[in-house]
C-alpha cells in the first residue's frame, strides 16, 4: 500500500472510531495525514517502519499539532520544536497519525481524569480502558493504528495494555529519550510502546531507543538490536514472585495466569517460586515520590508562559498564579501536586520524602536480588482485575491507586517489563507481565514473542 | 497524622493553587486518605537516611563540565526587535522610567 492510500485509510479508521465514540484522540487532520505521507513518498529510502500509522499519547510534542496533555492549562500550546522520538520515528519512515487523549498530565489510571472526557473501552464502552495512556491504547485495541506511543511514571502503558488486551512494552529508564515528553516525575518518567503484537511493538522501541545529546538521562548505548526469533523457551528461568499472587486474585487474572505459567513450560523454561519482599510498599512509595516530583514540574504551569492564563481577585502576579492553576488543573492533577506539595514541606519531608527514597532503593534491590538467584525473567499480572467500570473508582483516590499495584514497583526501580494479553475472562482482556533484568529488553521481547505465538489471546480462560 | 482546612490552605498557598471554599472539606478528607495510606512506609524497618534513588547501574551520566553554546532553535537575531555584536540592544538604563 502507499503511503496516501495508508495516510487515506488511517484518516478512515479515525473517523469512524471518533464517530463510534471511542473519545480516544485529542487531534488528527486529514491535512496533516496526507502531508506525512508526501513526506515519506518523497524520502530517498522507505525506512524499517514506512507508512505505519502511529499514534501518540498528547504528552509527547509535535511542532504541527497542539499538545494538550489532556489538560485545560495548555488551551491553545503548541510546541515549537518535536520530540526525540517522533524525529526517529519519522526517519524510520512512519507517519503520526494522532495525539491521543490521556489521563491529564499522566495522572490516572482509567483515562476518566481527562479534561476533554473519558476514553471508552473498546470492548465494553461502559467500562474504562486503563489509563494513563488509555487514549493510545484504546487506539491499538480498536484497531485504528497497530502500534501507538504512551509514557509510564508508574505502569501507564503497561496497565491499559493489559485492560485492553494488547501488547504494551515499558523500556529501561534510560534507553528511550524522553526530549519532548512533558515532564511529570522525572526519575520515573519513560516513553513505552502499545502494540498490536510484540514483533510491532519491538520494531518501534528499536527504531526510538538510543541515545540522546538533548536527554541526559539516555545511557550511552546503541539502538536495541531486533531480537532473534527464538522457537522455545529452553535453557531460560522464569520466577514467579509470591507477592504478586494473593489468594484474593480475580479468577479470571489467576486462570490467565496459570495458562501462562502452563505454556512457558511447555516451552521448555524451568519455573522457580521467588519473593520480592517490599511489594507491598511500592504504591504508598510510588504516591510519594511521583507526586513530589509533579508538584516540582508542574510549577511552570503557571499561566505566564504557556496556554490559560486567570487573572486573580487580587490582581497580582501571586493571585494569576492561584487562578489559572486553581481552574487550569483538573481534580486530580491539584490533589497530586497538594500531596506532593505536603510530603516536601518542612517537617514532614523526612518522614514522607526521605523514607519513602529509602523504600525505593529496598524495591529496587528485592530485583537484584531475585534475578542474583539465577532467574533470567519474572512472571506476573500487570493488573489485581480485568478492567473495571467507569466510576466505580473515581471518588475514591487510594482504590485508583492500587489499580497499578503490580506495575509500580518495576517504574520505582527503571527495569524493562510489559504485558502481554494472555486469554480473556468473561470477554474482558487479561494480561501477563514479563519483568527483565536492566537494558535486557532483547531477551525479555523475544521470550514474549514465544509465549505470544503458544498462548491464545482472546480466547476465554475457563 | 490528621490535615485539616488550615493545613490544605497553607499547603495550597505553598503550591500556588487556588482551592475553593467549596471543595475544602472534600480535599480534606481525600489529602487524609492518601496521607494515612503512605505513612504504611513507617513499617518499613531502617533510618530514614539514603540519598535520592536513581534507577539505572550508571544512575545519571554526567559531561564534562566544559562551557559550550547551548544549541538554540531560532538564532538570538530573531528573538529580539535589535541584536548586534552578540548583544541584546535595550533602552538606555534609566529610559523606561517613568518621567
Amino acid at each position: 500500500m502507499s503511503a496516501a492510500a495508508a495516510a487515506r485509510a488511517t484518516g478512515e479508521r479515525l473517523a469512524s472510531a471518533d464517530a463510534a465514540g471511542l473519545n480516544a484522540t485529542l487531534h488528527w487532520s486529514q491535512r496533516l495525514l496526507d502531508a506525512e505521507a508526501a513526506r515519506i513518498e518523497a524520502a530517498a529510502t522507505r525506512g524499517p517502519l514506512a507508512a505505519v500509522p502511529i499514534a501518540l499519547k498528547d504528552n509527547i510534542v509535535t511542532s504541527e499539532q497542539p499538545t494538550t496533555c489532556g489538560s485545560r492549562i495548555l488551551d491553545g500550546y503548541t510546541s515549537p520544536f518535536t520530540a526525540t522520538v517522533v524525529d526517529r520515528l519519522r526517519a524510520a519512515g512512519a507517519m503520526v497519525a494522532a495525539k491521543a487523549n490521556m489521563d491529564e498530565f499522566a495522572m490516572g489510571s482509567s483515562t476518566e481524569h481527562s479534561a476533554f472526557g473519558r476514553v471508552r473501552h473498546p470492548l465494553d464502552a461502559d467500562r474504562v480502558p486503563g489509563g494513563s495512556s488509555g487514549g493510545s491504547a484504546a487506539l491499538v485495541a480498536a484497531g485504528v493504528v497497530p502500534v501507538a506511543l504512551g509514557s509510564e511514571t508508574g505502569g501507564s502503558v503497561r496497565q491499559p495494555a493489559s485492560f485492553c488486551g494488547v501488547v504494551g512494552v515499558k523500556p529501561s529508564y534510560g534507553r528511550v529519550s524522553r526530549y519532548g515528553l512533558v515532564a511529570f516525575g522525572s526519575s520515573l518518567d519513560c516513553i513505552s510502546v502499545f502494540g498490536r503484537t510484540v514483533d510491532d511493538a519491538t520494531a518501534v522501541l528499536g527504531a526510538i531507543s538510543g541515545a540522546d545529546p538533548l536527554d541526559a538521562t539516555t545511557l550511552d548505548r546503541p539502538p536495541m538490536p531486533v531480537p532473534p526469533v527464538r522457537r522455545d523457551l529452553r535453557g531460560l528461568r522464569i520466577g514467579l514472585p509470591k507477592e504478586y499472587f494473593p489468594a484474593d486474585l480475580h479468577p479470571g487474572v489467576a486462570a490467565g495466569l496459570e495458562r501462562t505459567r502452563e505454556a512457558i513450560l511447555d516451552l521448555g523454561a524451568e519455573v522457580r517460586d521467588v519473593s520480592l519482599p517490599h511489594t507491598a510498599f511500592a504504591v504508598p512509595t510510588y504516591y510519594i515520590v511521583a507526586p513530589a516530583e509533579a508538584a516540582a514540574n508542574l510549577a511552570r504551569f503557571d499561566g505566564v508562559r504557556y496556554g490559560l492564563r486567570r487573572v486573580g481577585p487580587g490582581g497580582d502576579i501571586r493571585a494569576l498564579y492561584q487562578a489559572t492553576r486553581g481552574e487550569g488543573f483538573g481534580a486530580e492533577v491539584r490533589r497530586r501536586i497538594l500531596v506532593g506539595t505536603y510530603v516536601l514541606s518542612a517537617g514532614y519531608y523526612d518522614a514522607y520524602y526521605r523514607k519513602a527514597q529509602r523504600t525505593r532503593a529496598l524495591i529496587a534491590e528485592d530485583f537484584r536480588r531475585a534475578f542474583a538467584t539465577g532467574v533470567d525473567l519474572l512472571l506476573t499480572p500487570t493488573t489485581p482485575t480485568p478492567a473495571f467500570r467507569a466510576g466505580e473508582k473515581t471518588e475514591d483516590p487510594v482504590a485508583m491507586y492500587l489499580a497499578d499495584i503490580f506495575v509500580c514497583a518495576t517504574s520505582l526501580a527503571g527495569l524493562p517489563a510489559l504485558s502481554l494479553p494472555v486469554g480473556r475472562s468473561e470477554g474482558l482482556p487479561i494480561g501477563a507481565q514479563i519483568i527483565a533484568p536492566f537494558f535486557e529488553e532483547e531477551l525479555m521481547l523475544s521470550a514474549a514473542s514465544a509465549i505470544e505465538r503458544a498462548v491464545p489471546a482472546t480466547a476465554e480462560v475457563r | 497524622m490528621s490535615i485539616g482546612r488550615e493545613e490544605v490552605r497553607h499547603v495550597a498557598r505553598l503550591a500556588e493553587l487556588a482551592v475553593r471554599e467549596t471543595e475544602l472539606d472534600r480535599l480534606v478528607d481525600q489529602l487524609n486518605r492518601i496521607v494515612d495510606y503512605v505513612a504504611q512506609l513507617e513499617q518499613v524497618p531502617g533510618e530514614a537516611a539514603s540519598e535520592p534513588f536513581l534507577p539505572g547501574p550508571h544512575s545519571v551520566a554526567l559531561r564534562e563540565d566544559t562551557p559550550a553554546p547551548v544549541p538554540l532553535r531560532y538564532p538570538p537575531a530573531d528573538m529580539a526587535p535589535e541584536f548586534a555584536d552578540g548583544f541584546f540592544l535595550v533602552p538606555r538604563h534609566g529610559a523606561m522610567e517613568e518621567a
